[in-house]
């Protein structure tokens, strides 16, 4: 196993962990989705992590084209949940 | 006749691209859209019966370098509840929906809703799976928040929340299955997987995030607000489909790719807040004032049964025995998807007519709408198990195996439950009977009042009678 | 020498990463939680070129940070009164007298670390034991073996867009729903006023230089990091500066609800084409015969490009265009 693994795969599960952490507690709801999309940061750095083979070798492509579509996956989300927020704030404030 | 698997998705992916281009068409490329996927469904759930599993390599690509889509008994029976359940909401959502601008906004969205489905069930591949629940959670939110009151966007973006957290929990579970065996499909999973580490971590992280989608107590809490104030077809199909989708999805890994990691405390965990969903949900139920409100906690009581049965499928041994309870298992799921999503129609009809769904205020009901009335009692006898509702058989099933299996605290809890569950169908009976002092015309049978009688007529009749087929059926299995 | 510094470069990386991300979650302003996500997200970038992952990279910068980052920033605008948009839910707690609700309680917070902190310790007990063990290559080796008949000599290309192509297809899917959820819910945000003499400037040759950098990496992308969501991320952004240079038109024909929703779905509906057609030709869906399968996949690309650059840029205006019949 090469340090890089090491390295990377640790931080990536500590990234996830640290961004659950702050989506169960933070207040706010934008900092709920910016804990989200750490979380996922996260789980995306597991997967290359995984791929990688060392800096002679190929990394394995299919991790690869998984965190791509997560990628896009998590900004369409994001994106969905910033326009609901903004609704309902505009709801709020012309209550 | 392969190609039907491909078809399931192909189809409703194709008519909500056309019905965003041509919304002027809208109304009839969905509706035959929806009578094409049925008939599809209909003809996979035939094939499945005669030829067995069906498997089919996307690309021509073998499984695990390509994606495969199978079939088995139990996919097959949940695509054709769906379709059933799509197509009478569809035609209910196109009197539901009167202005022109919902339904160019609805429709499109309502089919990918169906594309995410049906692609769900026939998937055969891990990251797959991923990418059809983040299709399935999104277009779900957009098509709850269409309600546009205030409360449906705040249950609709709770809902989104945590459906992004139960999808990043599973995509966390799968990375760790690639991380160990180096290949995303099921089948071969099923096949390779050993109990270790990796497997109780992968599975321990999917669950979670399934059950977090699936609603279980004590993570139940997103959906009462979000089924009850989203627009009445689209609770209709929230309720009887995408959870009973995660639930699938948790059958599969708990009985088929997992089946020999779990342990046998885990599944009786998965047991008791399956019991306390039952008691909590059909609490909740009976105090509930609105209508919605009451379906809503049913969908949680009843999800709560869906659970009992994990820990005595763990515990029975193969056999008889053990088949029976999957049988009871799978015909109180169907039996729930299609008497649920009946009564949130109905439910529908009375908020439209009445401008309220409050439980107190029903007077007149029967008078009124007494077709709607018929299938709310339809669909108040499938949720509490009274024969020859198919809900019947799967309590009793459930029964018997708790019988054989020796445990005894889930019979007590299943009868709490159905006690409760008749308490409050008969509270909203006896008010909807309540008479008004000057009645008016009983009207006649409306287009929308049809499929929340069809759907609750096939939970009770159809499905009582259909026992012995689910049986041959899921005998068909992976 | 060599791995000695690289040594060095991937704890110094690792660091600031999960210094940024703590940065992130705990800021107290959301605003400062942003900005620090950008950041944090331009250094997983490094991260990804580091671990050998080009493509991802590209990505990561244009759209995990990037397009992520811009609408967020949109989202952290101030209201009139000078105060940050308040927190939509639990107003009924906000109401109450007793402010001390279950987040704040010291036992759950406790309880949540807890919780966390047997996530962390259960991902790198299997992580670790993943990763000791014998790798199974079965599959990276299959995806050598097959690259010669995919058409792509891009390994990642060929498997988004032929191995596993109906993953990408749904993914298309996705954005369609999430953009027409947006459209459902709400009009474009307010616009920006026109840009002075200085940006005009600017955006007058980057606005070309981004569209051409999008073909080439759409082109490139069949034999180097590249491909359709790198390129059209890269379109957005282009689409994002008009945008903020006050152009009405922001390279969308916004005056017509029809047109918008060809580009739209042009995306997901060529893809479902091409894969009913190999249906129709007796292949298997997506089956894409050797010799044109090249073309299919440029063919897909460059459909997919436009529907993923509109879809962004829609996102980032925030919902329907004004100009739109219906409204």
């Amino acid at each position: 196993m090469l340090t890089a693994h090491w390295l990377y795969g640790l931080s990536g599960c500590l990234i996830m962990a640290l961004g659950l952490r702050a989506v169960l507690l933070n207040d706010s709801l934008l900092q709920r989705i910016i804990a989200l999309n750490v979380m996922g940061t996260g789980v995306f750095m597991i997967l290359i992590t995984i791929a990688y083979r060392g800096p002679d070798a190929t990394p394995d492509p299919i991790p690869h084209a998984l965190v791509l579509t997560g990628i896009v996956v998590a900004v369409s989300a994001t994106a969905l949940a910033l326009t609901l927020i903004r609704r309902l704030t505009e709801e709020q404030d012309s209550d | 006749m392969i190609d039907i698997l491909i078809w399931l998705v192909a189809l409703p992916l194709a008519g909500a691209l056309a019905a965003l281009l041509l919304p002027r068409y809208a109304t009839a490329i969905v509706i035959s859209t929806a009578i094409a996927t049925s008939i599809s469904a209909a003809a996979l759930l035939y094939a499945v019966a005669t030829h067995g599993v069906m498997l089919y390599e996307i690309g021509g690509w073998p499984a695990g370098l390509g994606i495969a889509l199978r079939a088995d008994g139990l996919a097959a029976l949940l695509l054709t509840m769906s379709a059933l359940v799509l197509l009478a909401s569809s035609i209910y959502a196109g009197a539901y929906f009167r202005e022109n601008l919902l339904r160019s906004r609805f429709w499109p969205l309502w089919l990918l809703l169906w594309t995410a489905l049906n692609a769900l069930l026939l998937s055969g591949d891990l990251f797959n799976l991923y990418v059809t629940l983040e299709l399935l959670g999104l277009s779900a939110v957009a098509l709850a928040s269409l309600a546009g009151k205030t409360a449906a966007m705040q249950a609709a973006l709770r809902y989104l929340l945590v459906g992004l957290l139960g999808s990043m929990l599973f995509l966390a579970g799968v990375t760790l299955i690639y991380a160990g065996y180096g290949t995303l499909d099921m089948a071969t999973l099923s096949r390779v997987v050993a109990a270790g580490p990796i497997a109780w971590s992968a599975l321990a992280l999917m669950t979670v995030g399934l059950l977090l989608k699936t609603a279980l107590f004590p993570l139940h809490f997103w959906l009462p607000p979000a089924h009850a104030s989203a627009p009445a077809p689209v609770s209709a199909v929230l309720s009887a489909l995408v959870v009973k989708a995660t639930f699938y999805l948790v059958m599969r890994l708990w009985l088929d790719i997992f089946s020999e990691v779990v342990i046998p405390q885990v599944a009786s965990l998965l047991g008791i807040l399956g019991a306390a969903a039952v008691l909590w949900g059909s609490w909740q139920a009976l105090r509930a004032e609105r209508l919605k409100l009451l379906a809503a906690y049913s969908t949680v009581a009843q999800l709560g049964y869906l659970f009992l049965f994990f820990p005595l499928l763990q515990a029975l041994p193969a056999g008889a025995a053990r088949d029976a309870a999957m049988g009871g298992l799978v015909i109180l799921a169907l039996s729930h998807g299609l008497a649920k999503s009946g009564l949130f129609l109905a439910i529908g009809i009375i908020q439209q007519r009445s401008g309220h769904d409050t439980i107190r205020d029903l007077d007149g009901t029967a008078q009124r709408l007494p077709a709607t009335t018929f299938a709310i009692a339809l669909s108040g006898t499938a949720l509490i198990g009274l024969p020859p509702s198919g809900a019947f058989l799967g309590k009793w099933h459930l029964l018997s195996a708790a019988f054989s299996a020796g445990q005894w605290l889930w019979i007590i809890v299943i009868m709490i439950g159905t006690l409760l569950a008749a308490a409050y169908t008969f509270r909203v009976l006896g008010h909807a009977f309540g008479q008004q002092p000057y009645p008016r015309h009983p009207v006649t049978i409306a287009i929308e009042e049809w499929p929340a009688l069809i759907l609750t007529a096939f939970a009770t009749i159809g499905l009582g009678l259909a026992g012995a087929p689910v049986w041959q059926l899921l005998k068909v299995s992976l | 020498m060599i791995i000695t510094n690289m040594l060095f470069i991937d704890i110094l990386l690792v660091m600031s990463i999960l210094s940024l991300a703590w940065a992130t979650l705990t800021a107290t302003d959301v605003r400062r939680s942003v900005i620090f996500f950008i950041a944090f997200g331009l250094l997983v970038t490094l991260a990804w070129a580091r671990l050998q992952a080009p493509d991802v990279a590209l990505a990561e910068a244009a759209i995990g940070a990037g397009l992520s980052g811009a609408l967020l920033l949109t989202a952290v605008q101030l209201r009139p009164r000078g105060t940050l948009p308040s927190e939509a839910l639990d107003n009924e707690k906000q109401n109450r007298s007793n402010r001390a609700d279950l987040r704040s309680s010291a036992a759950i917070r406790w309880a949540v670390t807890l919780l966390c902190i047997v996530l962390a310790y259960i991902l790198i007990w299997a992580l670790l034991q993943a990763l000791s063990s014998q790798t199974n290559d079965n599959l990276a080796q299959s995806v050598n073996a097959n690259l010669a008949n995919s058409g792509v000599s891009n390994p990642v290309t060929a498997v988004l867009l032929n191995f596993r192509a109906y993953d990408t297809l749904l993914e298309l899917a996705v954005l369609l729903t999430a953009v027409l959820g947006i459209f459902a819910l709400s009009e474009e945000r307010a616009g920006y006023a026109p840009a002075g003499a200085v940006f005009n400037g600017l955006v007058s040759w980057l606005v070309p230089a981004l569209i051409l950098m999008a073909g080439y990496l759409l082109w490139v992308g069949a034999h180097a990091p590249g491909g359709a969501f790198q390129a059209g991320a890269i379109l957005a952004a282009a689409g994002v500066i008009l945008r903020l240079a006050g152009k009405p038109d922001i390279g969308l024909p916004v005056s017509s609800t029809s047109y918008l929703n060809i580009i739209l779905v042009i995306g997901s509906g060529l893809f479902l084409l091409v894969g009913l057609t190999m249906l129709a030709l007796g292949r298997p869906f997506l089956g894409y015969p050797e010799a044109m399968a090249g073309k299919l996949i440029l063919f897909i690309e460059t459909a997919a490009m436009i529907s993923i650059a509109a879809t962004l840029i829609l996102a980032f205006i925030g919902g329907r265009p004004h100009n739109r019949e219906d409204g």
